[in-house]
């Protein structure tokens, strides 16, 4: 019972937050790797490029099953989540056509009451009241503030700590 | 909604869903021929025994079946209840190649950490390095994380097994020679890995052992088609 990363892309398209939870695994080599060209990549931007990576796939992944959904299902069925043996996505989009994804492990239930918990209490309090956040959250400007990062970390430890420390 | 039984020995034993469910009842029941019919009523075994009468339409109900081959090529389509949006046959196929590409894009995007280095498997790989899928992009991404420990193995990660929406939930079986079976039900259907692999069962014992089935082409085997109608469908 544990959550492995959050991403909120908003209605362009882009990601404007992402957070990861885990630590992801260090590459086993001690020597950076290369690209065609001969140029070295440092591990910190080769992690960067990983994370940005992830979120577009993530990103395509969500509105590529959204779309089937919508087709399957008719105009107003939802995309809800989804399994695999090793994680679970679950998805909210708001009327504003924010979304929001969450990535959790496998055996937990229904996270949709948590992600509108994270829209409705947090991200609009901290981020769309803010006064000095713009409108468009063009690279995430105005979304990471600490208001807001300080929120979502103390509302997953309340969400998913008690779980853990019951199976401890 | 009431649904009577019919024994043998002409007795009806009516089963009111609601009860039922609540109390799990076990009956015995007599039938002409002298053997003795016992009905165990737990709770999942009731639901399946509603499934295969046909009980209230609005729940439990399975919508389609579809089976995709190793390349992303869709090889069997039956609707069996309605429920899901009227496709044509073009629409299903862009369907199941659509999913059969998020299918290996789900597996790259495993975010899980590792296990601690005693067991035996570990995550976080691109779907380039386990099945015979192919892969939709070409990451710059870190090297494989077995590339310094060759004693163990790679994890066989898997993509979507299971994808819930409002209207249906989807089942997505994958065997191990990459042929997927996607059973769309609603989703108060309850126990679909089991009635996937029946189909899987089905396909193995009328497509497979069928002389005159080539490989990876569109099933037109007309048992596999009365037994899945068979088993799917309900009376």
């Amino acid at each position: 019972m544990s959550v492995y990363s959050f991403y909120i892309f908003d209605r362009h398209t882009e990601c404007i937050y992402s957070k990861r939870f885990t630590q992801q695994p260090s590459p086993p080599r001690t020597t950076s790797s290369t690209l065609r060209n001969g140029t070295t990549v440092p591990p910190s931007l080769r992690q960067a490029n990983k994370d940005s990576d992830d979120a577009k796939l993530v990103f395509g992944t969500v509105f590529s099953l959204r779309r089937m959904c919508r087709q399957l299902g008719g105009v107003d069925d939802q995309f809800l989540s989804y399994r695999t043996a090793e994680y679970k996505l679950h998805y909210l989009e708001t009327p504003t056509q924010l979304r929001l994804v969450l990535l959790t492990s496998p055996q937990v239930g229904n996270m949709r009451t948590v992600l509108h918990q994270i829209w409705a209490t947090l991200f609009v309090e901290y981020v769309v009241k803010s006064p000095l956040a713009p409108t468009e959250h063009t690279g995430g400007k105005g979304v990471g503030n600490e208001l807001f990062e300080g929120g979502l970390e103390r509302f997953m430890e309340a969400v998913f700590r008690p779980q853990q420390q019951q199976q401890q | 909604m009431w649904r009577k039984l019919k024994t043998g020995s002409g007795c009806f034993a009516s089963f009111p869903p609601h009860s039922l469910i609540a109390a799990g009842v076990q009956n015995v029941l007599h039938g002409t021929w002298g053997s003795r019919y016992e009905l165990h009523y737990s709770l999942t075994q009731h639901l399946d025994l509603l499934v295969r009468q046909g009980s209230p339409t609005s729940i439990m109900v399975v919508f389609a079946l579809l089976i995709i081959n190793k390349a992303g090529g869709l090889i069997y389509t039956r609707t069996f209840a309605p429920g899901l949006q009227k496709l044509d046959s073009n629409d299903y196929l862009i369907l199941a190649g659509t999913f059969h590409g998020i299918h290996a894009i789900s597996r790259s995007i495993n975010p899980a950490p590792p296990p601690p280095p005693s067991s035996a498997t570990s995550s976080n790989l691109s779907s380039s390095t386990t099945t015979s899928q192919p892969t939709t992009q070409a990451p710059p991404q870190p090297p494989s994380s077995t590339a310094g420990n060759p004693t163990r193995r790679r994890p066989h990660t898997t993509g979507i097994e299971s994808l819930e929406s409002s209207h249906f939930r989807l089942t997505c079986f994958q065997s191990p020679t990459g042929v997927k079976f996607l059973l769309f039900t609603s989703p108060e259907q309850p126990n679909t890995d089991v009635v996937v692999r029946r189909c899987y069962e089905m396909y193995g014992d009328y497509v497979m052992k069928n002389p005159f089935y080539s490989l990876e082409m569109p099933i037109r085997v007309e048992k596999f088609d009365r037994g899945v109608a068979g088993y799917l469908v309900r009376p």
